[in-house]
């Protein structure tokens, strides 16, 4: 059964495989943070409920140049730390505030991100998220996604640091749609509620 | 009651303490998670007459950056007391004894989280007394531990803190202000992680024998697995699991105002005009 644990709360006694966010002391494994575990599953692991964006290789990041140097630009990915893109990587010349869509190519032992594939979003809007609930946004290979891209007929970007960034459509909806994914991202069934979500819509406009 | 008149009691003959509690009793606790929006966690907790604000933020770049450590992250606390928390004006600005506690409530919770997973980083705990009657150091750390798992830190595991102490002649459990004046009176106050019932905090004022020290450690962490309890009901009690709902939304909505006339129900409009008239 699903519960939620607390920091340094008993998973299990026996032996099992590790998932994320847990540590063994004297053989026993405990909960690392606040989320939810399975304690019927043959891993132990616990999905967080808070936390911040931590980069990791392959992640794809909606990013803000924050500053303008000689060489390139100081990009804010909700992280620690600034990360940087070169002038050479990019076409043209981008202004403080500019959106920039990005995979994260590399990262360090301080935990700061190398960039690769930079390309500028023109227009939109940004919704910032809590970033340990992005994957409930996604999906199962994307299943979320595809109904909230069709919900809101609009283009839309997730990044993994908990900014989704929109353009065209209903925004106005979007914005309601992923607050709503956010506020339940822990409970069951979750794709089912956000169809009836946009059904009541419809009916209501 | 004069100043000077003091007050003579012998709990080993009432049985009882002065507010009626029994002698490993703590006083009625109460703990709410993420009650700040702004901060990454939160905690409000009401201990006795205690009440006490804590607010996480963090991981985050360590600034100034000579304070950063390579290796792991560094814990600011930062422990106030407001001037109306105590029955006397206290001046705003930071004392000796607010420094001190400061540095100990670092220390302590340094302990419990993983902070060689954030190198050069500073996670910052804020903890603000707005009403106080003794044992506030101990209601600060029990509550800025729920708020550091409220922000998702990694942690080895909670810290529970109570104070423990002789007043009257007998060995108590979270003394208050009057048993803290006690002619006799010995203050300890104590923090453990309650899975390893690793010590993480331990001060002492007065004189105990050494079998009184033996037993009032052992009633000591009884107390602190009590206020663990609670701190662990606090967290849970924020996420519920589950059929995903819109009220959820509805009231989030409506801390944020947001487009509220739009997103919200006819009823909760209703209310909402109710109170602009």
């Amino acid at each position: 059964m699903k519960k939620i644990v607390i920091p340094g709360e008993l998973l299990s006694v026996e032996r099992k495989r590790l998932g994320g966010n847990v540590f063994v002391s004297e053989g026993k494994i405990y909960s690392k943070v606040l989320g939810i575990s399975d304690d019927e599953s043959d891993s132990a692991s616990v999905v967080p409920l808070q936390g911040k964006y931590i980069p990791q290789v392959e992640d794809t990041v909606v990013g803000v140049v924050g500053r303008v140097v000689f060489a390139g630009y100081g990009i804010n990915i909700n992280s620690f730390t600034e990360s940087f893109i070169p002038k050479s990587a990019v076409r043209e010349q981008l202004k403080v505030g500019d959106l920039v869509l990005s995979k994260v190519s590399n990262v360090n032992e301080m935990r700061e991100a190398e960039l690769s594939f930079p390309k500028r979003l023109f227009g939109g809007e940004v919704v910032e998220v809590t970033p340990v609930r992005t994957p409930r946004l996604i999906g199962k290979n994307g299943s979320m996604l595809e109904l909230l891209a069709k919900g809101t007929n609009s283009e839309i970007y997730i990044g993994k640091n908990g900014r989704v960034w929109a353009r065209n459509g209903n925004l106005e909806l979007l914005k309601k749609v992923v607050l709503f994914i956010e506020e339940n991202s822990f409970k069951s069934n979750l794709t089912n509620s956000v169809e009836d979500f946009f059904k009541k819509a419809v009916k209501g406009n | 009651m004069s100043k000077n008149e003091e007050v003579v009691v012998d709990y080993k003959k009432t049985k009882k303490r002065l507010d009626g509690r029994k002698m490993d009793e703590i006083r009625p606790l109460s703990i709410k998670a993420g009650v700040i929006p702004n901060a990454d966690g939160s905690a409000y907790l009401e201990w006795g007459q205690n009440k006490v604000y804590a607010a996480v933020y963090g991981p985050r770049e360590a600034l100034p950056k000579h304070t950063a450590n390579p290796l792991r992250a560094v814990i600011k606390a930062e422990y106030r007391m407001a001037s109306f928390s105590v029955p006397e004006r206290k001046r705003p600005g930071p004392n000796r004894r607010d420094m001190e506690i400061s540095k100990v409530l670092g220390e302590a919770l340094e302990r419990a989280v993983f902070v060689e997973q954030f190198p050069n980083t500073e996670i910052g705990v804020y903890v603000e007394v707005v009403d106080s009657n003794a044992g506030s150091r101990v209601a600060c750390l029990t509550a800025a531990s729920v708020a550091l798992a409220d922000a998702g830190m990694p942690m080895r595991d909670l810290v529970s803190a109570t104070g423990i102490g002789k007043a009257f002649n007998e060995l108590v459990v979270d003394l208050d202000k009057a048993e803290e004046d006690a002619p006799d009176a010995v203050d300890i106050p104590i923090a453990i992680l309650p899975n390893s019932e690793e010590i993480v905090l331990l001060q002492m004022d007065g004189l105990l024998t050494k079998k009184e020290w033996d037993q009032l450690v052992k009633t000591g962490i009884a107390a602190c697995k009590k206020v663990y309890e609670i701190q662990k009901k606090a967290l849970q009690e924020k996420f519920k699991l589950g059929e995903a709902s819109e009220k959820l939304v509805e009231e989030k909505v409506g801390e944020k105002k947001v487009n509220t006339e739009k997103v919200v129900s006819k009823e909760a409009n209703k209310k909402i005009k109710k109170v602009k008239k």
